[in-house]
């Protein structure tokens, strides 16, 4: 169980803005500093064996929502949590960290290494022994189908073999979260399927999967459950069924493109 | 902090650094080979020189010489003694053809009060010519001897007697160990410091800029360890790497020129070398290279830590190293010695102890200075660094702000604040302003420079701030101080007066004060009208350094950082704009202090009284030194026997609770 409590980000960012100068002539640019919410104050919880989809158009804040869920950036205001085996909670994020498999565009391989030896140092610093990370490399391998590349260097591999070794990087702890940013972009369909099916078979075995995306398709059939955000707000939550059912539409796509308008306008 | 997951970091940094060919080129091939290579051809271009001077002969002429056979003969003569040969030609115009380089030089002679005065000829900007005067000159003079001689002679003396009354020689009583340790302790230094740099360099771009380049930063943070245990193992990786391309260096730079040795010295015999007795010297530098390795690990992690990419932080580092390996020279100069002072201070101690060591001076009291010196700052580096890499701005680099003069104008926005990028750049401006503008109008103008001077110190915040249209308000802390303001104004000036006093004093007995010219400069200026003096001397300090330091400084360090930081970093910059190494610390204690008057009561101008107040008092007693002590000369000469030690106990007490009369006076309202 992962849970976020009132989160928001602020960054201060420096914006260009044009203005008309004094003659009312002529486009000026200047550049001017502001505090800018990223997030603003978003509560969300996912339990096991459920798939929470982050939806958003680009810069909606969805990437730092997920970096602050998977406590790699500590948010302004609110905290996260998250439930362990006995029915506590922990918040101290090292120890969070230890549980939570993440993957990102942004979370790239050592390309000198070969992903085994990448899968012992990972072991090593999320302390397993030496048999059962061997162990658990062999089951990774034979999982992601691996094995004819799991010795090269990371360096050589394809792209959709590199993605592979990212997601072997996230499971080598079996953790019971994944929060996946964008898995599937810029994969061919088999890369992209094999990863789908990958959440699939996490949620049944009962892991809390978030993930954002930009295939609506993909989300509508895989997601429980849909968050819809746009500047750094929550615009919709629910089961997709509802989404659709709320803007009467047929498909995810169409209901997102309703919402979106809908946001504009107000 | 968890060793093991340090263990396991550091091993992935150390395999990741070593599968990279450019790093086991700079660490491993360049020093294997750099020192054999520097050698063949050091041997290669000296007997190339040597073999051409030995062939060459000069031409010289002797124009209108009436005893130029006779001279010739001593020449020839004394050949071998003069060491070159030289070829006397007929020239009818000698001027000439020594601008044609047809001559090398010539001799002249005429009569002047009876004797003969002879003139040589050469062009001082060709070697060759400069040789070939050389020789003339030494033939001359053998000339002279002889004619001497015959003089002797002829008039029956004993030569012996008057020529040669006494001899004398020079020895070296240097042994040959001695000579060459001091030529490879102003070497060694340069070599060590130049190689760790370079060592270290390109590892710490790669964990850091390269990290990030590479995008495996973010993979990092998704690992269970604390940014600390992070960087930890990336300073250790890097700093093991640097260890060994040092170690390796030095390994190369001994094998080397230990080769040269042992072959020379079997066709020199006085080149045989007890090469054991450099063994003690050799072993306290390694163990100071390895300390100081770790301090430029650090240093060089600090700085590119904020770099984007690996052509960033190489920009960011050269200057930085360039520092360091010109501090290096500092071997190479004669009159600075390792002292408890120079001790402290960072790089130079390193190569002023390896000097000391190659010419076998063991000071161990100073050694352990210069040891703790280095681990103390790596440290503090270390700390540094951990903090900023703590910091998400930097990790996931949004960046510094940029500095905003370099922007036009009309594009600044109404009211807003300078960053720490402008004021790098003002203080650049600053330094750069006072050592062109500022001396050569204190040298030229005297007194008036003094005040053109004040007056850029004045203007150049004060204009920076008008071009970025920032708040001035807000950034100079305008506001008017009220009577609490001026009432703690008083108490700091009279708290911070005893204190600095005592601190003066206790200063005093470690560091000699070398600035004697200046003190004269200081008392040129005080013959001025005492009104003027207070002008530009208290007034315009008071107004320019605070609205530069206490202003400018202080307003960015106290939107950008914790109040205390930003005291004692404007408290050091003053410090360190006074470019004294003895007011230093005085000047660095005043500074702080006016920062917290600042800093409590929220305006600038209680920071000036007491800034004025300061200075004022220091010009009076200067100035009126002698009608004080005919009047109170109790107060002026202190002198308490042997008390001194109370009387230092009681002014600090005095200050203090001044000070802290001063800061409850300022106290804020709830």
């Amino acid at each position: 169980m992962l849970k976020a409590e009132h989160l928001s980000k602020v960054f201060i960012r420096t914006k260009l803005e044009e203005e008309k100068d004094k003659k009312g002539k002529g486009l000026k640019k200047k550049s001017v500093k502001e505090e800018f919410y990223a997030v603003k104050d978003i509560s969300l919880e996912v339990g096991s064996g459920e798939i929470l989809g982050i939806l958003g158009p680009n810069g909606a804040g969805k990437t730092t929502l997920l970096r602050m869920l998977g406590t790699l950036m500590e948010p302004t205001d609110g905290r996260v949590v998250m439930g362990d085996a006995q029915g506590g909670l922990i918040e101290e994020p090292v120890e969070m960290k230890k549980n939570i498999g993440y993957l990102s565009g942004n979370t790239k391989l050592y390309h000198r290494l070969s992903t085994r030896e990448m899968l012992k140092m990972l072991g090593d610093i999320y302390n397993l022994s030496k048999e059962e990370c061997e162990k658990r490399i062999e089951e990774i391998f034979k999982v992601l189908d691996m094995k004819d590349f799991g010795d090269n260097r990371i360096e050589k591999l394809s792209t959709g073999q590199t993605q592979r070794a990212s997601i072997a990087r996230c499971l080598i702890h079996d953790p019971d979260i994944y929060i996946f940013d964008e898995p599937t972009l810029g994969l061919d369909i088999l890369s992209a399927d094999a990863i789908v099916n990958f959440m699939k078979e996490q949620k049944k075995l009962g892991k809390t999967v978030l993930y954002s995306t930009h295939y609506l398709e993909e989300a509508q059939f895989l997601c429980d459950r849909i968050l819809m955000i746009y500047k750094g707000g929550v615009l919709k939550e629910g089961t997709p069924a509802k989404i659709m059912e709320e803007t009467k539409t047929e498909n995810l796509r169409d209901a997102f493109h309703v919402i979106m308008e809908g946001a504009d306008e107000a | 902090m968890s060793t093991k997951r340090i263990k396991s970091l550091f091993k992935r940094e150390l395999t990741d650094i070593f599968r990279d060919k450019k790093t086991l080129i700079m660490m491993v091939l360049v020093p294997l080979l750099l020192y054999p290579l520097l050698i063949v051809a050091m041997t290669l271009i000296t007997s190339a020189v040597m073999s051409d001077q030995e062939e060459k002969i000069y031409k010289a002429a002797f124009y209108q010489v009436e005893e130029a056979e006779r001279i010739q003969d001593v020449l020839k003569e004394h050949e071998e003694e003069l060491s070159y040969k030289l070829k006397i030609v007929e020239s009818e115009n000698p001027e000439n053809a020594l601008v044609e380089k047809e001559l090398n030089a010539y001799v002249t002679a005429e009569e002047k009060e009876g004797r003969v005065f002879y003139s040589i000829h050469y062009l001082s900007a060709e070697t060759d010519s400069v040789t070939a005067a050389d020789v003339l000159y030494d033939g001359l003079e053998l000339f002279r001897e002889e004619l001497r001689k015959e003089a002797v002679e002829d008039s029956g003396l004993d030569e012996n007697v008057v020529l040669y009354p006494i001899n004398y020689e020079k020895t070296d009583m240097s042994s040959k160990e001695e000579s060459m340790g001091s030529m490879l302790g102003s070497i060694i230094p340069f070599l060590m410091i130049t190689s760790i740099c370079l060592g270290a360099m390109y590892p710490a771009i790669d964990v850091t800029a390269g990290e990030r380049e590479r995008g495996t930063l973010e993979t990092l943070l998704t690992l269970p360890v604390t940014n600390f245990e992070l960087i930890m193992s990336k300073f250790l990786a890097v700093s093991v790497i640097a260890c060994t391309s040092a170690f390796l260096n030095i390994l190369s730079m001994m094998a080397a020129f230990g080769f040269m040795f042992v072959f020379f010295a079997e066709s020199v015999q006085n080149l045989s070398f007890d090469f054991a007795t450099f063994v003690p010297a050799t072993l306290f530098s390694i163990v100071i290279m390895l300390v100081f390795a770790l301090l430029v690990t650090a240093v060089c992690m600090c700085v590119c830590i904020f770099a984007k990419s690996f052509k960033e932080a190489n920009n960011y580092i050269t200057p930085v190293l360039l520092v360091f390996m010109f501090s290096s020279y500092a071997g190479m100069l004669p009159d600075l010695k390792l002292t408890a002072a120079t001790a402290a201070v960072p790089v130079i101690n390193v190569t002023l102890l390896i000097k000391d060591l190659f010419s076998f001076q063991y000071n161990y009291g100073l050694f352990a200075v210069v040891l703790f010196c280095n681990v103390a700052y790596s440290l503090l580096t270390v700390m540094v660094l951990g903090r900023i890499y703590n910091s998400e701005s930097v990790l996931f680099a949004e960046g510094f702000t940029s500095v905003k003069i370099f922007h036009k104008r009309s594009e600044m926005k109404q009211g807003q604040l300078p960053g720490y990028g402008d004021l790098l750049l003002l203080l650049c401006i600053l330094i750069l302003g006072i050592f062109y503008v500022g001396s050569f109008a204190t040298v030229k103008l005297g007194f008036a420079g003094v005040f053109v001077q004040q007056l850029l110190i004045l203007l150049l915040p004060v204009g920076y701030g008008w071009y970025v249209k920032t708040d001035f308000k807000k950034l100079f802390s305008l506001k008017a101080p009220g009577v609490k303001g001026v009432l703690s104004a008083l108490c700091f000036f009279v708290g911070g007066f005893c204190l600095n006093l005592v601190l003066s004093s206790v200063l005093s007995m470690f560091l000699k004060d070398s600035s004697e010219s200046l003190q004269k400069q200081f008392d040129v200026l005080l013959q001025a009208p005492f009104p003027a003096v207070v002008i530009v001397m208290a007034v315009l300090p008071a107004i320019g350094e605070e609205l530069m330091f206490r202003g400018f400084t202080f307003g960015i360090m106290k939107v950008k950082t914790k109040p205390a930081a930003a005291v004692l970093m404007t408290g050091f910059i003053f410090g360190c704009y006074h470019f004294s190494l003895v007011k230093l610390i005085p000047t660095a204690f005043l500074g702080c202090l006016l920062a917290v008057l600042v800093y409590r009561t929220g305006s600038i101008f209680p920071a000036m009284l007491m800034h004025f107040a300061n200075n004022f008092v220091s010009l009076f007693v200067s100035k009126y030194q002698e009608q004080l002590e005919d009047r109170f000369p109790a107060l002026m000469n202190l002198n308490f026997g042997g008390s001194q030690v109370l009387v230092f106990a009681g002014m600090v007490v005095v200050g203090a609770a001044f000070l802290g009369l001063g800061v409850w006076i300022s106290r804020k309202k709830e």
